[in-house]
C-alpha cells in the first residue's frame, strides 16, 4: 500500500492536496450545522448523475417513445422502478439542501467581502439545479409534465422585444412539440451538466481559497471562534451525515416512488389540477393571482419583471449588502425572513 | 474485555451475514414476480400506471431490507462515534500537532 | 481455548468491522443498480404463422418468422413436413441464410456451413442450429422452444 502511494506521489504530487486537508479547519459555533450542506449537494448530485444515466440507458427522447420508454423502465426493467424513485427524490433532496445552504449563507452573511465571487456562482448553480428540475419534469412527457412546460415556457413571452422570441427558442418553435423534448433532453444530459461542472469547479475552488466563513455574531465577540481539524474530526461528522441521508432517501424513494401519467395528446384539453414541481410552486401562486392589469401594464408582464428584479438582487446581493455590519445588513435579515415567509405561504396556499 | 468482544464479533458477523442474506432474498424475490408485475400493470385511458404492484411476499422482502439499511446505518453511526470521539480527544490533546513535529509520524490509522 | 494474547488489535478489529459494514451497506445500494443494467431477454414462449402463408412452400425452401429479437427460419422438409431453427450462427450470432441450390445454410460473416437439417459441415461454427419444435394448431403452425 505504502509504495503505492510513494508511485502516486513521485508522478501526481498531490502531496499538497492532503497537506492543504490536514491543515483546514472547521469553526465551531452554534450555526455549525450548516457547513454541512454544501458537502451534502454534493452527495445528492453524485447519486443524480449516477441515477441519471441509468435511466438515460433505456430512456428514449423521443415523441412516439419517451412515454413508453419510462413505463418500460418502472415495469420491465429490474428495479427500474427504485431507479426512478431515487432519481426523482434525491432531486428533491437536493434542492431543499440548496435552499437551507443558500438561505444560511444569506443570514450569516458569509457573502460579504472575499467571498462575492463565491456567492454569485453559487446563485449560478442555484439556477443551474432549478434548470435540472424544470428540463428533467418533461422527459416522462405525461399530461402533467406537458401542461407544466407549457405554462413554464409561457412566461418568457410577456416580456417586451425580446419575450416571443425566447419562448420559441426554450420550445423549439411556437408549441411545445416533439422538438422541445429534444432541446429539454440535450440541456439536462449534457448542456447542464457541463455548465453545473464549470461552475461548481469555480465555487469549490474559491471556498477552499477563502475558508469557512464565520457569522457575524461570532466575529462580534472578538474572540477566535474554536475550531474543528476538516480530517478527520469534521470528516467523520460528514460522513455520519451522509450515512442518515442516503437511509432518507432510500427509503422515501422506496414507499412512495412515483407513478407515470398517461402519455400526453399534443391536442387534448388541459389536465384539471396540474401544478409544476413543490419548488416553482410561489411563483406559480404568485402569476394566478396577478390582477390582470397593474398600473396600465400587462400583468403578467409586471409579474415577470418583479421576477426578474429578484432574480437580480439575489445574483448581486453582495454588491447590494456590503455593509452587513450596519444597519443594512438588519434590513437585509428583515427581507430575507419576509421573501421565505412569502414564498412558503404561497406554496402552501397553492396546495389548498 | 476479550469476552465483550467475542460477542462482539459474534453480533457483528450474524448481523453482516444475515445482512446479505436478506439482500439475496430480497434480489431473487424481485426477480421472480417481473412476469406478474408487467400483466397487472394494463392501463385503463386516463389512469396513471400504478408503479411496483408488489404481492405481499415482495413488500415483506422489501421493508426487511429497508430494516436492515437503517440497522446497518445505526450501526455505523455508532463505530463513528467511537472514532469522532477519538479524533476529539487526539485533538484536544493536541497530539495531531504533536505527530508533525516528529520526525516519524505517530501510526495513526484512519 | 483462551488464547494468551489477542490475534488482532482492538483498532484493527474495529477498523475491519467497519469496513465490511459499510462494503455490506455499500452492496446493498449498488446491487439493484448492477441488476438494473442487463435488461431481461426475453424469448417467445411460442409463434404461430398461419398455414395459409405455408401452403405454397415447396421443399427443401425456407420461410423467415420473428423469434423474439432473432429471425426464425421455418423449411419445408422432403415428405412435407417443417423443421424450424434459430437462424442465428453458433460461432458469433451473424444471421445465417438459406442457399435453396445447395441446400445449405450459409453464414456469410466468416463463411460458416450448415446442411439442410441444420448440422455444421464446414468452417467455424462449433454447434448445430438450433432446432425449434413445430406442431400444428387448428389454422396455424405454432412454433415452440425444444424441450
Amino acid at each position: 500500500m505504502n509504495v503505492l502511494r510513494a508511485w502516486m506521489e513521485e508522478r501526481l504530487g498531490l502531496r499538497a492536496v492532503t497537506l492543504f486537508l490536514e491543515k483546514k479547519e472547521v469553526p465551531r459555533h452554534k450555526h455549525t450545522f450548516l457547513y454541512y450542506t454544501g458537502s451534502s449537494i454534493l452527495l445528492f448530485l453524485g447519486i443524480q448523475i449516477v441515477t441519471g444515466v441509468l435511466l438515460a440507458f433505456y430512456y428514449q427522447p423521443t415523441l412516439a417513445e419517451a412515454n413508453a420508454s419510462v413505463v418500460r423502465i418502472m415495469t420491465e426493467m429490474p428495479l427500474g422502478w427504485l431507479v426512478r424513485s431515487v432519481h426523482s427524490w434525491s432531486a428533491t433532496f437536493m434542492i431543499a439542501i440548496v435552499l437551507v445552504h443558500l438561505l444560511g449563507i444569506a443570514f450569516t452573511k458569509a457573502y460579504r467581502k472575499p467571498r462575492e465571487a463565491t456567492w454569485v456562482t453559487g446563485v449560478l448553480l442555484l439556477g443551474a439545479s432549478l434548470a435540472f428540475g424544470f428540463t428533467g419534469y418533461l422527459l416522462p412527457w405525461d399530461e402533467l409534465s406537458l401542461a407544466a412546460t407549457k405554462v413554464g415556457t409561457n412566461l418568457p413571452k410577456a416580456l417586451p422585444v425580446v419575450g416571443a422570441w425566447l419562448t420559441q427558442v426554450m420550445r423549439a418553435g411556437e408549441d411545445v412539440t416533439g422538438d422541445t423534448l429534444s432541446r429539454f433532453f440535450i440541456f439536462h444530459v449534457s448542456v447542464l451538466p457541463l455548465a453545473i461542472m464549470a461552475c461548481l469547479g469555480i465555487h469549490l475552488f474559491l471556498v477552499q481559497r477563502h475558508g469557512m466563513s464565520i457569522p457575524l455574531e461570532e466575529e462580534r465577540k472578538g474572540v477566535k471562534a474554536p475550531a474543528l481539524p476538516f480530517w478527520p474530526n469534521f470528516a467523520f461528522r460528514e460522513a455520519g451525515v451522509w450515512l442518515v441521508l442516503l437511509g432518507l432517501l432510500i427509503t422515501i424513494a422506496v414507499v412512495a416512488s412515483p407513478g407515470i401519467g398517461p402519455q400526453a395528446d399534443l391536442m387534448a384539453p388541459a389536465p384539471e389540477g396540474i401544478k409544476p414541481e413543490w419548488y416553482f410552486l410561489f411563483m406559480f401562486q404568485t402569476l394566478k393571482l396577478f390582477p390582470a392589469r397593474v398600473l396600465g401594464l400587462n400583468g403578467e408582464l409586471v409579474a415577470v419583471l418583479i421576477m426578474m428584479a429578484g432574480m437580480a438582487a439575489l445574483l448581486l446581493l453582495p454588491f447590494i449588502d456590503n455593509r452587513p455590519f450596519e444597519r443594512k445588513g438588519k434590513v437585509i435579515t428583515v427581507l430575507a425572513w419576509a421573501g421565505l415567509a412569502y414564498a412558503v405561504g404561497m406554496s402552501i396556499w397553492s396546495l389548498l | 474485555m476479550n469476552g465483550r468482544m467475542w460477542v462482539m464479533a459474534a453480533a457483528g458477523i450474524f448481523l453482516l451475514g444475515s445482512l446479505v442474506a436478506s439482500g439475496v432474498l430480497a434480489a431473487r424475490v424481485q426477480e421472480a414476480p417481473q412476469a406478474s408485475v408487467k400483466s397487472a400493470t394494463a392501463t385503463a385511458p386516463g389512469q396513471e400506471t400504478p408503479v411496483a404492484l408488489r404481492p405481499a411476499r415482495e413488500r415483506m422482502a422489501v421493508h426487511v431490507l429497508l430494516g436492515w439499511v437503517w440497522l446497518s446505518i445505526a450501526v455505523l453511526l455508532g463505530l463513528l462515534r467511537l472514532r469522532v470521539r477519538e479524533a476529539d480527544r487526539i485533538f484536544r490533546m493536541g497530539l495531531n500537532r504533536a505527530a508533525e513535529k516528529t520526525p516519524k509520524g505517530q501510526g495513526t490509522d484512519g | 481455548m483462551k488464547l494468551p494474547y489477542s490475534l488482532f488489535s482492538r483498532r484493527a478489529f474495529l477498523n475491519s468491522l467497519i469496513g465490511s459494514w459499510l462494503a455490506a451497506l455499500g452492496a446493498v445500494f449498488i446491487s439493484p443498480l448492477v441488476k438494473y443494467i442487463v435488461p431481461p431477454t426475453r424469448e417467445p414462449d411460442q409463434v404461430s404463422v398461419p398455414l395459409a402463408d405455408l401452403k405454397d412452400l415447396a421443399p427443401h425452401t425456407v420461410k423467415g418468422f420473428a423469434w423474439g429479437n432473432k429471425p426464425g427460419l421455418l423449411k419445408r422438409t422432403e415428405e412435407g413436413g417443417f423443421i424450424a431453427f434459430v437462424g442465428v450462427c453458433t460461432h458469433l450470432d451473424c444471421n445465417v441464410t438459406f442457399l435453396a441450390e445447395k441446400r445449405r445454410f450459409f453464414c456469410a460473416c466468416h463463411e460458416g456451413w450448415y446442411d439442410e437439417n441444420g448440422l455444421n459441415i464446414a468452417g467455424p461454427p462449433p454447434a448445430p442450429l438450433r432446432r425449434l419444435a413445430v406442431s400444428v394448431e387448428g389454422d396455424a403452425m405454432i412454433i415452440k422452444k425444444q424441450g
